[in-house]
């Protein structure tokens, strides 16, 4: 049963895309937002039963999470072991399997994707970008969502890349089609460079995992998780630098995230909640359960380069977001910073840094939505995301919705008790404790500079929060029209909100199960 | 020299394919007293018939091996001027299914009115003759007959129209071809000078064998059989003749040129490297290597700057012809005949969807497309789906696949440059093809475009985007045909 829920996972969105598409306009155009509400709903609850069902299957018995007691064990998760598997010959000549295979790290993130698209589209019913055409947007995020579960459940080289793929060209029409549409040239500018530089990345990808296969004969996950590819220079290392250099471009790092501010800031709303959700974690979930694993001695040559280049990610971003007077663009910049406290945990090879990680992923892709969607409510009411133009106090004039906006941005910063903070603080604590084969010196000096780079993050959530929500109300009056959170605007809200709470008090459920893999 | 069984079925196809471009040729001319749209349905079926059969023949001994031709050799096995094996087979394949797939383009209505129909089929089914010889043929002879046999009646077809355009592309092409083929025949005889004979495999165990003074003037015969190669199929920096003749001729003839001319010319090239003038290791494996970099680059940056659909798709041929070059340097024939096949399918309909809308607005720019998704959703669908297919990306797995092939098979050669030139250029094609889609998902659209497609258009559309969906679903299909 749970094979054919997999399965049905990534294929039931891409099928009802085409069905979409197949409707007549009028009809399609009216019925889109509903079908799309009712099957993202439907596989939302597909992935919770998905993962119940798989935990029951292969029950973590042992609680070794609370560190309290005695040393953890330093195994890595990342490892693919397989829990539901589905393993069928494709290409044979190529060696290309059809291998979807979920476990403890994959399936987390497949139910937070199931999650976003349901919200988008429930967010759609009501609110959709000034230009219509809702069948399309639907069939697309739909589309999006085969591909990207499609990436979480493969266990084939090949096959992951195929997934990465598919989610390329819907994104680039979501941008350029449903973008801001007070700037034609850039939206187009954006999106085109947000799949050119990703079809390079994924393009530059593909030479390494060519490269594996050259050196090992195969392109099967599980199998090269048990059996990895030794050796830290040569053809490993080249290899790891290519796949690095492509999931580094998705995730994004600096320097490579150039493509990311625009694509944010110009893409509608759903557009930039998905990008921004579930996306960015194709890159990160990569590096977690490909480079690592398969290519460990290669990873820790690279390592503390990607370390450093992540700490230059997090203080860069941080800087950038402190200058940034669009809201949109703001949000974007503060995931440049937060990508890279996840690619440090990475870095560190650690089971804390890289639990961080995991964590930071989920906890970063529901908080950032809830950012994206609150930015897209009041850019909708000001019709436009320009910090100036939009003023300030907005406590005064839409209290709930610069209440929420409040609350994400402090989900955002880490604080304790919220979901931000698990993932950071981890990250750090795996950067106090890096792999033993790691120079310890080098990750306590990029240590502190993140911790710095956390205070950056601080300031300048505490500055948006001043520069938009604080002010004296008398010297901007309240535009009569515009509604405070409407009705469908608090039901996808709530979820997000109500999620940030329970993973920032209950991170244990989710620590255990991938400490014990 | 008798001819034995062996021989009469080893040429059985060109055979019957030369028997029937004079049959369709004497119909056209002997029967004038039939209707017009009589006379072409009978040409365009048996035309069909005569392709159909080279198709059966060939699936029927899919596995065969008829060396014919052959003559003792005074030490080692038998010389044969015309081998038909497993990859003789796959290349036949994809030359004929380009072929059908021509005809079915040029049916009743389709078919430009001022192009004499019985010269048409007659030239078609020539030049698929000397193509189907050509990927057949084992001595150099045959090679450079077969080779003229495919290119004359090529230049014939583009000046059919006998308008200025048509006949300054078929200059264009007939000047190139003649230059090209004077510099082949000159390393040929080279060739013939060093190792004493015209038979590949002979000239194959001899080149390894040679003292080094003379390697080099082999070397350098190589090399201008490769350059003669290279102007066929317009490799850069030997492409300057394509984008004027595609531009000029009508557009069922630039797709003929785009599929069996080109097919044609890597199937010559690659029956030259794989049987061994080009062994593994040798220079001229790294000379096709640069020309496959350079031919890709080029390729894919003029076409980023076209603003006509037909002139795009010319320059992005030369660009995918630089990926077809990428696996065929490193003599794996697999990659390449599968990149041809899917090459061959999806430009088919390409040119079908473009033929479609330049019969209505002859300007061909790319503007006419806009806003076709709403105003044409199935002529879009399908012409979406084709050139993405011609990008490599999903849903386009078949184009994907054979892609990540070339990637492969230069990967595993250790030729990790050319595998980087590569992935630049799949981001450039996709930056070409994707101007394209924007233009047909842009909305609204002033003056979209909307008719009544022809039917057999709409058939051969459908057949072509039905054949690339099953291709992207199994695509060892396609890597099937190679081995």
């Amino acid at each position: 049963m749970s094979q054919s829920l997999l399965i049905a996972l990534v294929a039931i969105p891409a099928l009802t895309a085409v069905v979409l598409w197949a409707l007549p306009v009028v009809t399609g155009e009216r019925v889109a937002a509903i079908v799309g509400s009712i099957v993202s709903g439907l596989l939302l609850v597909g992935s919770v039963v998905l993962w119940w069902d798989m935990g029951r299957l292969h029950c973590p018995c042992t609680f070794v999470g609370t560190s309290t007691f005695g040393p953890l064990p330093r195994t890595l998760p990342g490892k693919l072991s397989p829990l539901v598997d589905i393993d069928v010959s494709w290409i044979p000549s190529l060696d290309v399997r059809f291998h979807l295979a979920i476990d403890g790290i994959s399936m987390p993130l497949i139910t937070l994707t199931t999650l976003l698209v349901f919200v988008c589209c429930v967010y759609s019913l009501k609110i959709t970008p000034r230009i219509g055409r809702v069948r399309s947007l639907i069939a697309l995020l739909l589309v999006i969502e085969t591909g990207v579960i499609g990436t979480f459940a493969a266990a084939d080289l090949v096959l992951f890349f195929v997934f990465f793929e598919v989610v390329l060209i819907p994104m680039w029409l979501v941008i350029d089609i449903w973008g801001d549409d007070h700037d034609r040239a850039g939206r187009r500018r954006a999106a085109t460079t947000f799949v050119l530089m990703t079809v390079f990345g994924s393009a530059l990808m593909l030479l390494g995992f060519l490269l594996i296969h050259r050196q090992t004969g195969t392109f099967d996950l599980a199998f090269l998780g048990q059996h990895p590819l030794k050796g830290g220079h040569g053809i490993p290392l080249a290899a790891a630098v290519l796949i690095a250099v492509g999931l580094a471009v998705k995730m994004p790092l600096w320097p490579l995230h150039i493509w990311l501010p625009d694509a944010h800031a110009k893409a509608p709303t759903v557009g930039s909640v998905l990008l921004a959700g579930v996306l960015l974690k194709l890159g990160s979930y990569g590096m977690i359960r490909i480079l690592l694993p398969v290519l460990p001695d290669a990873t820790a040559t690279i390592a503390p380069y990607l370390a450093g280049f992540s700490v230059v990610a997090i203080i860069a971003g941080s800087l950038a977001c402190l200058a940034q007077t669009d809201v949109k663009r703001l949000i974007a910049y503060s995931s440049v910073g937060h990508m890279g406290f996840i690619g440090l945990g990475i870095a560190t090879m650690s089971p804390e840094g890289l639990n961080g990680a995991l964590y930071a992923n989920l906890a970063h892709g529901i908080i950032t939505g809830l950012l994206f969607f609150l930015a897209g409510a009041i850019k909708d009411r000001h019709d436009t995301s320009d910090l100036r133009t939009i003023g300030r106090a907005l406590y005064a004039r839409l209290p709930r919705i610069s209440g929420l906006l409040t609350y994400a941005c402090l989900a955002s910063l880490g604080l304790p008790g919220l979901a931000g903070f698990w993932g950071e603080m981890l990250i750090l604590l795996g950067a106090y404790h890096p792999a033993d084969w790691l120079p310890r010196s080098t990750f306590i000096v990029l240590m502190a500079i993140a911790g710095l780079g956390a205070v950056l993050t601080a300031a300048y959530f505490l500055r948006l929060i001043r520069d938009l929500c604080q002010g004296d109300p008398a010297e901007y009056p309240a535009t009569a029209f515009a509604v405070d959170l409407s009705r469908i605007e608090l039901v996808t809200f709530a979820p997000l909100v109500l999620l940030t709470v329970v993973l920032g008090l209950w991170p244990f459920t989710l620590l255990n199960e991938w400490w014990v893999v | 020299m008798t001819l034995t069984w062996t021989d009469w079925q080893a040429i059985a196809v060109p055979l019957v394919l030369a028997i029937g471009a004079v049959a369709v040729l004497l119909i056209d001319s002997f029967w004038k007293s039939a209707s017009a749209e009589l006379r072409h349905t009978v040409v365009t079926l048996l035309t069909s018939a005569v392709i159909l059969f080279g198709l059966v023949f060939v699936w029927a001994q899919r596995g065969g091996f008829k060396p014919a031709f052959c003559r003792p050799a005074v030490e080692g096995p038998a010389e044969c001027s015309f081998v038909f094996e497993p990859l003789t087979a796959g290349l036949w394949a994809v030359l004929l299914i380009g072929g059908l797939g021509v005809v079915g383009l040029s049916s009743y209505r389709l078919l430009a009115a001022d192009v004499p129909i019985g010269e048409y089929h007659f030239l078609l089914l020539s030049a698929l003759t000397g193509a189907t010889v050509l990927a057949g043929a084992r001595d150099l002879a045959t090679l450079v007959i077969a080779l003229e046999v495919v290119s004359l009646p090529s230049f014939a077809m583009v000046g059919l129209r006998r308008d200025r355009r048509g006949s300054e592309g078929a200059m264009k092409a007939f000047l190139v071809s003649v230059l090209s083929t004077a510099v082949m025949l000159f390393g040929i005889s080279y060739l013939y000078g060093v190792t004493g004979s015209l038979y590949l495999t002979t000239v194959a165990n001899r080149l390894s064998g040679l003292d080094p003074d003379l390697a080099r003037v082999a070397f350098a015969a190589g090399l201008f059989v490769i350059v003669g190669f290279a102007f066929k199929i317009a490799a850069v920096p030997f492409h300057g003749w394509l984008p004027d003749t595609y531009v000029g001729a009508p557009v069922e003839v630039t797709t003929f040129l785009a599929v069996v001319s080109k097919s044609a010319g890597v199937a010559g090239l690659l029956v030259l490297v794989t049987t061994g003038i080009a062994p593994d290791g040798s220079h001229l494996r790294i000379v096709v290597a640069i020309l496959a970099a350079v031919t890709m680059t080029v390729g894919n940056l003029a076409a980023l700057r076209q603003v006509e659909a037909v002139r795009l798709l010319a320059w992005s041929s030369i660009g995918q012809v630089g990926f077809l070059l990428a696996p065929l340097a490193v003599g794996d024939a697999q990659a390449v005949v599968g990149y041809l096949a899917a090459y061959v399918v999806v430009t088919l309909g390409a040119f079908g969807a473009v033929a479609v809308v330049q019969r209505h607005r002859p300007a061909g720019l790319l503007t006419d497309y806009r806003g076709m998704v709403r105003s044409e959703p199935g002529l879009a669908a399908a012409l979406i789906f084709f050139l993405v297919v011609l990008a490599g990306l999903p849903p386009g797995l078949a184009g994907l696949f054979t892609k990540f092939a070339a990637f492969q098979a230069v990967i595993d050669a250790h030729l990790g440059w050319l595998a980087i030139v590569m992935a630049l250029n799949v981001m450039i094609g996709l930056a070409v093809y994707l101007r394209w889609v924007a233009e047909l998902f842009r909305l609204p659209a002033d003056d979209p475009f909307s008719v009544d497609i022809e039917t057999p258009a709409v058939t051969m559309i459908s057949l072509f985007a039905a054949v690339a969906a099953v291709l992207s679903v199994l695509p060892s299909v396609l890597f099937a045909l190679g081995t």
